[in-house]
């Protein structure tokens, strides 16, 4: 066998190799950012489930309290806010608002023995909390692919790749820090 | 050289045990699966249910649904804890996600139901808490943990039973637990009907009523509509204490009845008359009252019986 005939196949195996990674880091990437869309859309429909439940809820509580319109006007509001976003950040920050109006209104019902009694708002309150929940969960799910992903596409040697293709990095869906803190309710 | 490698090979290991062990910090299914009672809460009696209805359910729906019981959260929250472990567990069939875990924790006294994709639409988060208030809460209250859990999870089989429409035979009678058991309804009738016969019931000197087509008319419907109105309301075991609750009722509104309709009189009447009227209700409460009314109600044949139980009546002879 000739010597350059040895040469060229050492090069084309070594091609062929750094092509099937190539292949199988891009395959990678592709499936992990359909997994993001994916979560993503999860996380979606958690929040129009949610923001679907909003009106019912504030009708049922409009027929219990009195002089609690600013209480309501916020849901109302953070409700519209929430439908009308677009990105991951607006849609965060958006439901982070909901998050903040409703549990103002908790505070309030409160006063209202009769509402919490109320068969239908408890289990409104059910269902909120359920979806709550399941966007949470959606959100951490979703957050856990962004950052396999977003660790992929800067590591040696996807990075290559990514540049290649042009990835970007994606937003994680945050929750700040003002969430834990209790709401302040103007009872003025 | 090489035991110490060995050595770093071990503590390596053992490092990262510790280190998986601490983010996952979740039970591991038991070999029953269906039933893991790491709090040891439970019975034998009911482990064994829950386990031989859950395997019935299983192979005939795939649904499964499982119950586990935890002394603590490790310091998690019990919707984190359980979405976690409904995963690791796997509940519910691969594609339909048809799986429902009844989560407990002991020390921070928390209960959740976390429902698979598939059973969304059954079991809504809504269901879900009304099953919790009505089945499982009331007696967890209580410290009843084996109770709590078998009635809340003969509820949600018994749901999940009809929805699939199979049958699964000796599913203990699932009891919605109330402290205070009378319906308002039926008790608001009671007291109205008790009224209404001691206004109107009107004896002879026999203890036979003077008009028993009246009073049927008006004893009959309303306590039908009363026993229904019970029955409606609970399913259980309570009805008979309740239904002897609203009788009671109405035997008091009688005599009371009674005595507004003998002051009526009273004031109506020439002051002779009235003298032997006084006595004729004095009696009328001691005696005859709850027994003639009761077997009345029992036997469903008189109802004027029971109705003589009430005030008017009877006592106009001890006079």
């Amino acid at each position: 066998m000739k010597k350059s005939l040895v040469v060229l196949i050492v090069i084309v195996a070594i091609l062929a190799i750094i092509g099937i990674g190539i292949g199988m880091s891009y395959n990678e990437i592709v499936t992990l950012k359909e997994d993001i869309s994916n979560e993503y859309s999860n996380i979606d429909v958690q929040l129009e489930r949610r923001a679907d439940l909003i009106p019912n809820l504030v009708n049922t509580v409009k027929g219990y309290v009195e002089h609690e319109e600013k209480t309501i006007e916020m849901i109302t509001s953070a409700r519209e806010n929430l439908l009308k976003a677009n990105t991951v950040d607006e849609k965060a920050k958006a439901n982070e608002d909901l998050d903040n109006a409703l549990n103002a209104l908790m505070v309030v019902v409160e006063n209202y023995p009769d509402l919490k009694a109320n068969e239908n708002f408890i289990n409104l309150q059910d269902e909120l909390a359920g979806t709550e929940n399941r966007i949470s969960t959606a959100r951490r799910d979703y957050n856990e692919t962004v950052k396999s992903y977003n660790t992929k596409i800067q590591k040696f040697p996807t990075n290559i790749i990514a540049k290649i293709f042009n990835f970007e990095k994606e937003t994680y869906f945050e929750v700040e820090e003002s969430k834990t803190e209790n709401p302040t309710v103007d009872f003025s | 050289m090489k035991k110490y490698n060995i050595i770093l090979m071990l503590l390596f290991i053992a490092l990262s045990l510790s280190i998986n062990y601490k983010v996952s910090a979740l039970v591991e299914p038991t070999n029953e699966f269906y039933v893991n009672d790491y709090a040891n809460i439970l019975s034998e009696e009911t482990e064994n249910y829950i386990l031989n209805n859950s395997v019935k359910l299983a192979s005939a729906t795939k649904a499964q649904i499982v119950v586990v019981t935890v002394k603590n959260l490790e310091g998690q929250d019990i919707e984190t804890y359980a979405t976690n472990l409904f995963r690791k567990f796997g509940i519910g069939d691969e594609k339909k996600n048809n799986g429902l875990l009844i989560l407990l924790a002991l020390e921070e006294r928390d209960i959740r139901i976390e429902v698979g994709y598939g059973l969304e639409g059954i079991v809504t988060d809504g269901l879900s808490g009304r099953y919790l208030d009505d089945y499982f809460v009331p007696y967890l209250k209580e410290d009843k943990w084996d109770e709590g859990i078998k009635n809340g999870y003969s509820a949600f089989l018994l749901l999940l039973c009809e929805k699939y429409n199979v049958n699964i035979d000796n599913i203990n009678v699932v009891q919605a637990y109330s402290d205070d058991d009378v319906s308002d309804k039926a008790m608001l009738i009671a007291i109205f009907t008790g009224l209404v016969y001691g206004f109107v019931s009107n004896k002879n000197k026999n203890g036979k009523e003077k008009n028993p087509t009246l009073i049927a008319i008006i004893m009959i419907p309303t306590n039908l509509l009363i026993i229904y109105l019970t029955i409606k309301n609970f399913s259980g075991l309570n009805i008979f204490p309740s239904i002897a609750l609203c009788i009671m009722a109405e035997i008091v509104m009688s005599i009371i009845g009674s005595v507004i309709k003998e002051l009526i009189v009273y004031w109506n009447t020439p002051r002779k008359r009235i003298l032997s009227n006084g006595g004729y209700y004095g009696g009328s409460r001691s005696t005859g009252s709850s027994s003639g009314y009761s077997g009345g109600y029992s036997s469903g044949s008189s109802f004027h019986g029971g109705g003589g139980s009430s005030g008017g009546g009877g006592a106009s002879r001890h006079f």
